[in-house]
């Protein structure tokens, strides 16, 4: 009974949903909030990105003659079902529902669902736009999961462990690998400004070209539903990174773990935001060049060096 | 309670959508305006969409053309309920200048229900930030 009691709590309150959900509206709202203070305006106030969601859950649910209803009813809860689960794996202030070897590549397995669910719904959905928005959210998937992935895998082979927790535990007896892999994370944070599809990297849904690319077609619930899940998976992306580069939750030391934890995850995601309030949209052309000619080779590059120097 | 919530969330994200059916462009330059630093009407949750089905309020400039009347009534089909319209600058409030042109029908409130006007040619930024708020407290 307390088992599943336990359970449930890690499913719905923490790290479940409900946890998730506070850290994605406040996210989100740090994350305006500051890009607005970088243009020189006021930004929203803090209740804006709840003010959206419940908007958006009340309005009126439209989809165009000939749209694959069913389908586009369930893209946008499999994708968050996906993040959500994807959750479960990572520690949060030293603390995590669920973990076994290997779990980092279920992690990263779970958080590419998202971006082919997006694909979907764009070519489904019966507007021009939303498929040219579709087609563009393949090609960057495919510029940016590769050196990704590879920069990903530094941590796991530098630390010996494909396991999420134990990479992070592991740094915090020696040094955050961050600072013995610098390359690999700005690797990283690129690779995750391109999974979220944030400025720069927000080709797939360029407002000024091709109206909301694969979500033009979507409104009230399962808008919400989708920008519920792209906030998500902004938090649960941050957290990620912590864990692997940054050492997570530094164990041992006298300032509590969560604490420390909110800290980094606050770090990265202002320079998130700074990166998306720097630099102006690259069209889908410059990103596959930057990706495969810039990033990749580097990734590879890095990695072959952990092998040889660290793996042995 | 749950309507309560609901309409206060309304009140405090609206995302409009804007579109020119005829007018001389200055309008339309106003409302950008409230996007700059100087306006920013971010701060009142207001955020400009692209798509209608995303945005809860039309902008409408200009007059109505015999050419897009057609288009027009189209776009505001396309927005979800509950939604508004705001006619902005004379043009679309009565039409304006153009009032006596022969491919002219007029303001907006031809075509669709208008909530608020906003009058000016074109009209201040100052003006359309006032009609929106106006518009807010009556949602
Ligand atoms: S009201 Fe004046 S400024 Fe605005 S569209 Fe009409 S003519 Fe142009």
């Amino acid at each position: 009974m307390t088992e599943w009691l336990s359970v449930l709590f890690a499913l719905l309150v923490f790290p479940g949903f409900g946890f998730l959900l506070a850290c994605a509206l406040a996210f989100q709202w740090i994350d305006r909030r500051v890009e607005a203070r970088l243009q020189g305006r006021v930004g929203p106030p803090w209740f804006q990105p709840l003010a959206d969601l419940i908007k958006l859950l009340a309005k009126e649910d439209v989809l165009p003659v000939g749209a694959n209803e069913i389908a586009c009813a369930a893209l946008p809860m499999v994708s968050l079902a996906a993040v959500l689960t994807a959750a479960l794996y990572i520690p949060v202030g030293g603390w995590v529902a669920r973990t076994f070897e290997g779990d980092l590549i279920v992690v990263l397995f779970l958080l590419s669902i998202p971006a082919l669910a997006y694909f979907l719904a764009g070519w489904l959905s019966v507007s021009v736009y939303s498929v040219v928005g579709g087609s563009r959210s393949l090609l960057q998937f495919f510029s940016y999961e590769v050196p990704f992935l590879m920069a990903l895998s530094g941590p796991a082979i530098l630390s010996g462990s494909w396991s999420i927790s134990r990479i992070a535990a592991q740094q915090s007896q020696a040094v955050w690998l961050a600072l013995v892999q610098p390359l690999g994370f700005l690797l990283a944070l690129v690779g995750l400004i391109g999974k979220l599809k944030r400025s720069p990297f927000d080709i797939p849904k360029a407002k000024s070209e091709i109206v909301a690319g694969p979500l033009t077609e979507f409104s009230g619930r399962k808008l919400a539903l989708w920008h519920l899940t792209m906030h998500i998976q902004m938090v649960v992306g941050i957290f990620l990174l912590v864990n692997l580069f940054l050492g997570g939750s530094d164990v041992g030391v006298t300032i509590p773990g969560v604490l420390i934890f909110g800290i980094k995850a606050l770090f990265i995601l202002l320079m998130l935001s700074v990166a998306s309030a720097l630099y102006a949209r690259l069209r889908i052309d410059q990103l596959a060049n930057i990706g495969w000619r810039v990033l990749a080779p580097l990734a590879l590059a890095q990695m072959l060096a952990t092998i040889w120097i660290g793996g042995g | 309670m749950l309507e309560r919530i609901v309409r206060w969330a309304r009140r405090k994200s609206p995302w409009i959508l804007h579109f020119n059916s005829g007018g001389c462009n200055g309008c339309d330059i106003e409302i950008l305006d409230l996007l700059t630093p100087r306006y920013d009407v971010e701060r009142l949750g207001i955020l400009k969409e692209a798509s209608p089905r995303h945005a809860d309020v039309l902008l409408c400039t200009g007059p109505v053309t015999r050419q897009s009347r057609d288009r027009l009534r189209r776009i505001y089909e396309q927005i979800p309920a509950p939604k508004w319209v705001v006619a902005v600058g004379s043009c679309s409030c009565s039409g304006g200048v153009f009032r006596d042109g022969y491919n002219v029908l007029g303001g907006i409130d031809q075509v669709l229900p208008v909530d608020v006007y906003v009058p000016g040619c074109p009209c201040r930024p100052e003006a359309l930030i006032d009609g929106l708020a106006r518009l807010l407290e009556m949602i």
